[in-house]
């Protein structure tokens, strides 16, 4: 009887899991094959993107060479990556928190006299209309020429915060010190 | 390494908070908070699911990632809130009988709790490793405790309010929300040095 | 029901956030420029549109008691979808939406239609039922933005709108800086932040409220009116025919 009762009873839950399955299968086929279509295109979207902001901080035109370096070191804690721009100086790649969750940017150090030659902001989650500011040529310029110990307008420096976004403008400026202190210690 | 996770749940909690600075979870916020009691399960409940589900989607982020599937997260964190939801419920109900009595009925309205796939997207966005992950799923918890709570003993008092009869209902709690989000712009801009 | 008042709920008397109240997160959080507004309505209404039509095809297949997690399965593929597509061809919309393109899964909008409607109804009704709905909800979207942009940083369509050389210019890579009307300084940052949000939203809120109040009186008055106007006529006959 219970026996019966167990095979009748798991009958529907079969054919519930079965059409579960199934549902499941075919979505997930389906985005396999959106993600086949778009993936060479998203990864490309990323790689200009990259590019741009390089060539926006520090022009080169021997292309870039990435450099390896010890990611164990305190000084490289928020360094992603390191390239160097022929002669002219490096392009620092860093991430780091911002107000509402990690910012990633570029930004240009001189060989000459370790200042910031430009910096960009490559991926962002700040607040639109506020935080978001951060990737406005007129914020980026103001961190141009800076050098280490850079600070926003309100803690004494002269970099000029974005208005009603300090802590994103202060994240930014704090990341220009790092990517400095990250050349200053390749040599 | 202790000072991260001091910033990180700090954040979650006051600086970032769910509710009043990232909106994750505002239908829960104002459907549970017409009453204290409500309010402090719903809280407990959420805090429960978010850390339990942190801690599950970053095993099954790093899965997601060696078979070069990270495009299905979404699909994959959803459907393990889902089922994670349906065990909690479970279990629960027959080990601890009394906090199942306490939480039965908001457990299902977790699933769709924007804050739980929310902690858990940000996660990943955010590179968080397992105790960080853990930390800021738990704190966000937290975090939407103390909102929910708050804005629940306010709204006690706003039946004795006297405002423009077309603000009934939604519009004054929004407003009375708001006002708490002003105070909360004010935990923005602390940091631990 | 016909089209039109399928038109109409959508867009006033059933409209998803100001008379049914969901899907609000995304309607406070992301409506700071019209670039964000508009991108997020139109994501929504191509989801919403897609799932209906998926879940009433699906309707005589889905199991009762599974159907919620075929909804939440079916939803999340569709959202990956658009999400991918965004990441490939407007990076701009989905790099300043962020987590708010997955989340729309959880939007209560797509969920509550698929459980309200769909579910019962053919695939030509829930078509129009997610076009009507999303419209609903981008109206309410972008009326939000508008708001919230000209008082908060006194520009108009940031991230579409440009003036180049006194030429209109529209784009949609999100770079557009907006029509500026009146200088930045004079806007009230408040209404970009979190509490704008809940405070332009309890607004829209209370107008709607109160019109609804008020075209529910105005029929009661006409109602009244018309009872008493009614035996107007025969008076004036009888006082004819004295």
């Amino acid at each position: 009887m219970t026996e019966i009762k167990k095979a009748r009873g798991m009958n529907p839950i079969v054919r519930l899991a079965i059409i579960l399955f199934a549902v499941s299968a075919i979505t997930s086929g389906v985005l396999g094959l959106v993600n086949g279509l778009t993936e060479d295109r998203i990864a490309e979207q990323q790689r200009l993107k990259t590019e741009a902001a390089y060539n926006a901080v520090l022009p080169s035109e021997s292309g870039y060479a990435e450099i390896a370096f010890d990611a164990e070191d305190p000084v490289f804690s928020n360094v992603d990556a390191l390239s160097a721009a022929g002669d002219a100086g490096w392009v620092v790649e860093l991430t780091f928190s911002g107000a509402q969750g990690s910012i990633t940017a570029a930004f240009g150090v001189s060989a000459e006299d370790y200042s910031i030659t430009g910096a960009s902001v490559i991926d962002h989650a700040e607040t639109s209309g506020l935080g978001a500011k951060i990737t406005e040529d007129d914020f980026l310029a103001s961190l141009v020429g800076q050098t280490e110990g850079m600070a926003v307008t309100k803690d004494g420096g002269t970099v000029n915060a974005i208005t009603a976004a300090t802590i994103s403008s202060r994240a930014m400026a704090d990341a220009g010190n790092m990517a400095i202190a990250a050349c200053k210690a390749l040599g | 390494m202790g000072m991260n996770i001091l910033t990180i749940a700090l954040g979650a909690i006051l600086m970032n908070n769910f509710i009043f600075s990232q909106f994750l979870g505002c239908c829960p916020f104002l459907g549970c908070s017409t009453k204290v009691d409500t309010a402090v399960g719903m809280g407990i409940a959420v805090t429960f699911v978010m850390g339990l589900a942190s801690a599950i989607c970053y095993a099954v982020n790093l899965l997601l990632v060696q078979l070069g599937l990270d495009y299905m997260s979404t699909l994959a964190f959803i459907l393990v809130i889902a089922v994670l939801v349906q065990f909690v419920e479970m279990f629960l109900k027959k080990s601890i009988p009394s906090l199942y009595t306490a939480l039965g009925i908001y457990l299902p309205l977790i699933t769709t709790n924007c804050a739980v796939l929310g902690v858990v997207l940000l996660n990943v966005q955010n590179d968080y490793n397992f105790i960080e992950s853990v930390v800021y799923g738990i704190t966000g918890g937290l975090g939407f405790m103390l909102a929910i709570v708050l804005f629940a003993t306010v709204r006690d008092r706003l039946q004795f309010a006297d405002y423009p009869e077309s603000f009934e209902g939604f519009p004054i709690a929004l407003t009375t929300a708001g006002l708490l989000a002003l105070a909360f712009m004010g935990f923005s801009g602390m940091s631990i040095a | 029901m016909s089209i039109k008042q399928q038109f109409k709920e959508g867009l006033i008397t059933n409209n998803p956030v100001l008379v049914q109240r969901i899907g609000m997160c995304s309607t406070m959080a992301i409506t700071t420029t019209l670039f964000n507004g508009l991108g997020m309505g139109l994501s929504v209404l191509i989801i919403l549109t897609c799932c209906n039509v998926a879940i009433s095809a699906l309707r005589k297949a889905i199991p009762n008691d599974i159907r919620l997690a075929i909804f939440v399965v079916v939803i999340a593929g569709f959202v990956t979808i658009v999400d991918l597509l965004l990441q490939a061809y407007i990076p701009a919309l989905s790099a300043s939406l962020g987590v708010f393109i997955p989340l729309i899964v959880v939007n209560c909008i797509i969920i509550g239609r698929a459980e309200a409607f769909c579910q019962h109804e053919p695939i030509g009704p829930s078509f129009w039922d997610g076009i009507f709905q999303g419209f609903g909800y981008t109206v309410v979207l972008v009326c939000m933005c508008l708001i919230r942009e000209l008082l908060g940083s006194g520009t108009f369509g940031t991230g579409i709108f440009e003036i180049v050389n006194g030429a209109l210019n529209v784009t949609l890579d999100g770079s557009a800086a907006g029509i500026r009307i009146f200088p930045e300084n004079f806007g009230a940052t408040i209404l970009i932040m979190p509490f704008g949000g809940f405070l332009t939203l309890a607004c829209l809120l209370a107008a709607m409220q109160f019109a609804l109040r008020k075209s529910a009186e105005k029929k009661e008055k006409a109602a009244r009116a018309a009872k008493v106007e009614v035996p107007a006529p025969a008076a004036e006959a009888k006082e004819a025919a004295e």
